[in-house]
């Protein structure tokens, strides 16, 4: 208790045991490469940080380094490299994609269960175009190389972006719990018509999916690996934590919060409903969509059925878990649901099957943890509808300084007008 | 001079008539009670005036303008804002954040400005939060800024909704129940906010309200509804010894005592 | 076109009738839980799914036992039927009462969620229990009421071409229109349908004429949740093999057609459902030959949606609901 209690106030203390934490957890993993445990760590680290009460500017450092230097280098020394990375990079994909629908669920209050459907636009908008797909439709110039990966992150996003406004426009005057079943509609909808579109002109190439998608290459050098590939993922991820970041206390995210609680008097207050609305779907869209087009071209393969109801609601449940409408909430909660997903249920039904095949015990398949997605997402969704509706790390609202906001004279605070937005961020 | 010309205004729910063919003419700077019995129409007829409900029949005209079936917040933009009766606040967000999503829409916070952080995002910021702040402070809540709106009590969410109001730099209040809940000492202190409001911002105040004492206290002017149409209008002595009004509070047996 | 059209028309009445009577059962769940709970009830599909589970799993007992050959197999279906709709009724009431009513005075985004976990979690649940049995989600019962009747539908209309209807059907339709006469005798003439119905009206009101709210939310439950299952066993009678993931998409548009025939009103869903089902069925036939192969019988989930999103845009009241303004 007293030393939690220190641990609680004094950043001396907090620094030396993160500095250990981190150096302890990075040479477990430098030199124990098949340690998945190891590598985990590690990530927890970010957890950690987050925990301190260091600055805002301090974090960030240290975060980076984390990332971009630690990580990497002490899971390069061997074998299991790759697949950490691979790990490490559908992370950031998912915290993406967590934070666009925390936009939608989380701020906005809008229940959006057919959220993949964005993430299929993006993927498609590069997969056609960096294939001989769009030949097809288009003369034939088709594929383009991989250095117009670059463009189509943008176009990718503007498209899932648009998609989310021409989706919004009829779709967001239905009544709050329609809302649900309408996303969901155009989940599926679009998932059949993905599957389907290979006819009567093949834009899609139907369920036999798009193959040999170009990488990303940039001056002549190619993206391929999944440890490249971390790198793109951790570029737009900041960007997108930095986006959110700002939307959140602007009046804009202030909009989306303010329809959430209460549309009527959202409305009285000379809010537009349907616009604000739009927004919230636009942006939280657009991040689904960069990380398509990403998705398709890490994989280098699509087909529709890696944009299932499935996946919408892995989403949400990260959303769910984290927090809504809480940023570090949904950025653990993505972290944990796909490192779950992708290396916990994966590594214990491995060594369940060892143990079966060693008889040591007999456990059927039907049981295989990797099997148990749904029921696992079932129990968490309720679970934490029930006992913690506000998630691991509940939302914080702003916390304004009154002192600050005592002063009539502007022109006196110039220097100070990095008001409550900047100490929330710091929060 | 008018600033509010409400007439024949109508509401239907089904067979029910909530409102039927009311007029009113608000004058600017002016006091204006709408009272009558539980029923009677009144919230509707403010939800008409606000955009909440498209009125069957009738018109209405703010500031000159015809706002009959404007949209909520096309109403706020032309200088109408109001408190209800049910308590709408934002729960969930703090008292001051509250204020601010009133003063929305005076602030320009474009999508691009707010991404990239640039300084006349930040500017418009500060200058609303202190602007906010000064709101709170005249409905007396400044303390309470940073605390979550669900977690006040009654009246202190009752002047809240009348600060957030005020944020939306309105020509006309109107103020739905705004005592209901509070205790005598409250209820005095709401009287002298709504006077205050009226000398020092320049506001046309309508109110609906049960208690007798507050509403003769305070308005120049007094509408009765019952029953969806207009039984009485008057200065507050005429409404008193209204015989119509009477009955219609008290039953027809009262008259004659 | 046109001939093609008309020539399947008969064939199309019989299947659409058949999947409309599965639709129109299933909307009456969602409907009730909505009237009094103004709740999309998510896990209904699943109950629907679990009743099926449940009645194919009785049957292969049953057949396994030797009864199925002895005993006359409308006798079996009866006894299926009520022991299923039983379980599933118990399984809708043990549901609300976990995941739904402790959330009652919570944000609506927060029960919607609970809903779709227990959706989830109850798939998960069959196929893990029907796998540790069989091996296999995929379950198949045993063959039951194959007759085939012929429809000479050519002696009305030459250009009709004849149709064909299982006995199944004929069953699945009977019972189907004997359940809704029931609730809705149940739910217009007796205490308790009052009670449903005073509920739904205004549940404070109701608890103030000492109405037992929690009872009466529990019994809805039960009704829907058992006709659900019920109409899960006919399903799976009448179209042979299941899985535990038939439940959500059927769910949807089940749903769909509650809120086509306006949501809330139970007539209206039977309507809803029968129309749905129609139209669905003759998307499925005629979809390519109208689109000139465009559009394929695939599509047609993606119809159903496009109604679902165009009503709930321009009618959410519904064929037979009344539009009703939200009090401010
Ligand atoms: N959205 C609605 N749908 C149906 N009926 C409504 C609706 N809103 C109001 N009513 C009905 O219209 C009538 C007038 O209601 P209103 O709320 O305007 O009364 P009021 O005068 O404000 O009463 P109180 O003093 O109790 O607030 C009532 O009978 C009410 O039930
Ligand atoms: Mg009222």
């Amino acid at each position: 208790m007293k030393l939690k209690e220190l641990l609680n106030n004094n950043t001396k203390l907090q620094a030396v045991t993160l500095t250990l934490y981190i150096i302890v957890s990075s040479a477990a993993l430098y030199f124990s490469q098949k340690s998945v445990t190891a590598f985990l760590l590690v990530l927890a680290s970010i957890l950690l940080l987050y925990l301190t009460k260091f600055n805002n500017k301090v974090k960030w450092g240290i975060g980076l380094l984390v990332l971009v230097v630690i990580l990497p280098f002490t899971a390069s020394q061997g074998v299991a490299y790759e697949s950490y990375m691979e790990v490490a990079t559908f992370v950031g994909i998912y915290v993406a994609m967590a934070i666009g629908l925390n936009i939608v669920v989380g701020m906005a209050g809008l229940l959006d269960l057919g959220f993949v459907a964005f993430f299929a636009i993006g993927s498609y908008t590069y997969a056609i175009f960096a294939t001989a797909q769009a030949n097809n439709f288009l003369p034939d110039i088709f594929p383009l190389s991989g250095s117009w990966f670059w463009l189509f992150l943008i176009i990718g996003t503007l498209f899932a972006a648009i998609a989310g406004i021409l989706l919004g426009i009829p779709v967001l005057r239905v009544k709050g719990d329609y809302l649900a079943i309408v996303t969901l509609g155009f989940g599926e909808i679009i998932r059949i018509v993905f599957n389907n579109l290979d006819k009567p002109i093949n834009f899609t190439n139907g369920a036999m999916g798009i193959a040999s998608i170009a990488p990303p290459s940039i001056f002549g050098f190619e993206f391929v690996q999944s440890s490249q590939f971390y790198f793109i993922v951790l570029g737009i991820l900041l960007f997108v934590i930095f986006a959110v970041k700002r939307l959140e206390f602007s009046k804009i995210g202030r909009s989306w919060k303010a329809v959430r609680e209460n549309e009527i008097a959202a409305q009285a207050m000379g809010i537009h409903l349907v616009r604000t609305k739009l927004m919230a779907f636009a942006v939280g869209a657009s991040f689904s969509g960069a990380m398509g087009v990403v998705f398709a071209a890490k994989q280098t393969f699509i087909d529709p059925t890696s944009f299932t109801l499935l996946e919408s609601i892995t989403i949400l449940v990260m959303v769910l878990l984290g927090g809504m409408g809480s940023v570090p909430g949904v950025i653990l909660g993505a972290a944990v649901m796909t490192i779950l997903n992708l290396q916990v249920l994966t590594e214990v039904t491995n060594w369940l099957g060892q143990l079966n095949m060693q008889g040591v015990i007999s456990i059927p398949d039907a049981l295989s943890p990797a099997k148990m997605q749904r029921m696992i997402f079932g129990l968490i969704l309720v679970l934490f509808a029930i006992y913690r509706p506000q998630g691991l790390i509940p939302a914080k609202n702003p916390v304004f300084d009154e002192e600050k906001l005592k002063a009539d004279d502007l022109n006196q605070n110039e220097e100070k007008v990095i008001t409550a937005q900047q100490s929330v961020i710091d929060a | 001079m008018n600033v509010l010309e409400v007439s024949n205004l109508t509401k239907k729910f089904g067979g029910l008539v909530a409102v039927n063919g009311v007029d009113l003419n608000v004058k600017k700077g002016s006091i204006t009670a709408v009272i009558g019995p539980n029923g009677a129409g009144k919230t509707t007829f403010f939800n008409m005036i606000t955009g909440v409900y498209t009125p069957d029949g009738g018109s209405i005209k703010s500031n000159g303008k015809d706002i009959t079936g404007s949209k909520p917040h096309e109403v706020t933009k032309n200088g109408i804002a109001r408190t209800f009766q049910n308590i709408r606040l934002f729960g969930n967000i703090t008292v001051l954040e509250n204020v601010l999503v009133g003063m929305h829409t005076h602030l320009k916070g474009d999508l691009v400005g707010t991404l990239l952080g640039l300084p006349y995002i930040h500017k418009e910021e500060l200058k609303a939060e202190q602007e906010a702040y000064r709101l709170l402070k005249y409905v007396g809540l400044e303390t309470l800024l940073n605390e979550d709106a669900t977690n006040l009590s009654y009246g202190a969410q009752r002047r809240l909704e009348i600060a957030r109001a005020l944020a939306t730099k309105p020509t006309i209040l109107l103020l739905d129940e705004p005592a209901a809940g509070m205790n005598p000492r409250e209820t005095v202190e709401l009287t002298d906010l709504i006077k205050k409001m009226r000398e020092e911002l320049n506001l046309t105040i309508v109110l609906i309200e049960h208690d007798m004492k507050l509403v003769m206290g305070i308005s120049e002017h007094i509408v009765v509804l019952d029953h969806g149409e207009k039984i009485a209008e008057g200065k507050p002595s005429d409404i008193r010894s209204n015989t119509k009004v009477i009955e219609a509070y008290l039953g027809k047996s009262a008259v004659g005592h | 076109m046109i001939e093609h059209i008309i020539s399947t028309l008969p064939q199309v009445l019989i299947d659409g009738l058949a999947l409309g009577a599965v639709y129109a059962i299933i909307a009456l769940g969602y409907t009730m839980v909505y009237g009094i709970l103004e709740l999309i009830n998510f896990a209904h599909g699943e109950i629907f799914m679990t009743g099926a589970f449940i009645g194919t799993a009785l049957f292969i007992t049953l057949s396994g036992l030797g009864f199925l050959a002895v005993m006359p197999a409308l006798l079996a279906l009866l006894l299926v039927l009520i022991v299923t709709s039983i379980l599933t009724g118990f399984l809708g009431v043990g549901i609300e009462r976990v995941a739904y009513r402790p959330l009652r005075k919570a944000p609506k985004l927060i029960t919607l969620i609970s809903a779709i976990g227990v959706s989830f979690l109850l798939q998960d649940l069959v196929r893990f229990i029907t796998e540790l049995k069989k091996g296999n989600y995929i379950l198949t019962g045993p063959s039951l009421f194959t007759e085939q009747i012929s429809i000479k539908a050519s002696s009305i209309l030459s250009s009709f071409a004849d149709a064909q209807i299982k006995s199944s059907t004929i069953i699945l339709v009977v019972t189907a229109i004997v359940m809704m006469i029931g609730l809705d005798y149940f739910v217009n003439r007796t205490k308790w349908g009052m009670a449903m119905r005073a509920v739904a009206q205004d549940r404070d009101t109701a608890s103030l004429m000492s109405i037992n709210v929690n009872k009466v939310i529990s019994l809805t439950f039960f009704l829907g949740s058992a006709l659900g299952g019920a109409t899960g066993v006919l399903f799976a009678v009448q179209y042979g093999t299941i899985d535990p993931y038939i439940g959500f998409i059927l769910g949807l548009k089940a749903f769909t057609a509650a809120v086509l025939g306006g949501i809330g009103n139970i007539r209206g869903a039977m309507v809803g459902g029968l129309v749905l089902g129609l139209i669905e069925m003759f998307a499925a036939a005629n979809l390519s030959v109208i689109t000139s192969n465009v559009f394929t019988a695939e599509y047609k989930d993606v119809f159903a949606f496009i109604i679902l999103i165009i009503v709930l845009i321009y009618k959410p009241e519904g064929i037979f609901g009344k539009a009703v303004a939200e009090k401010v």
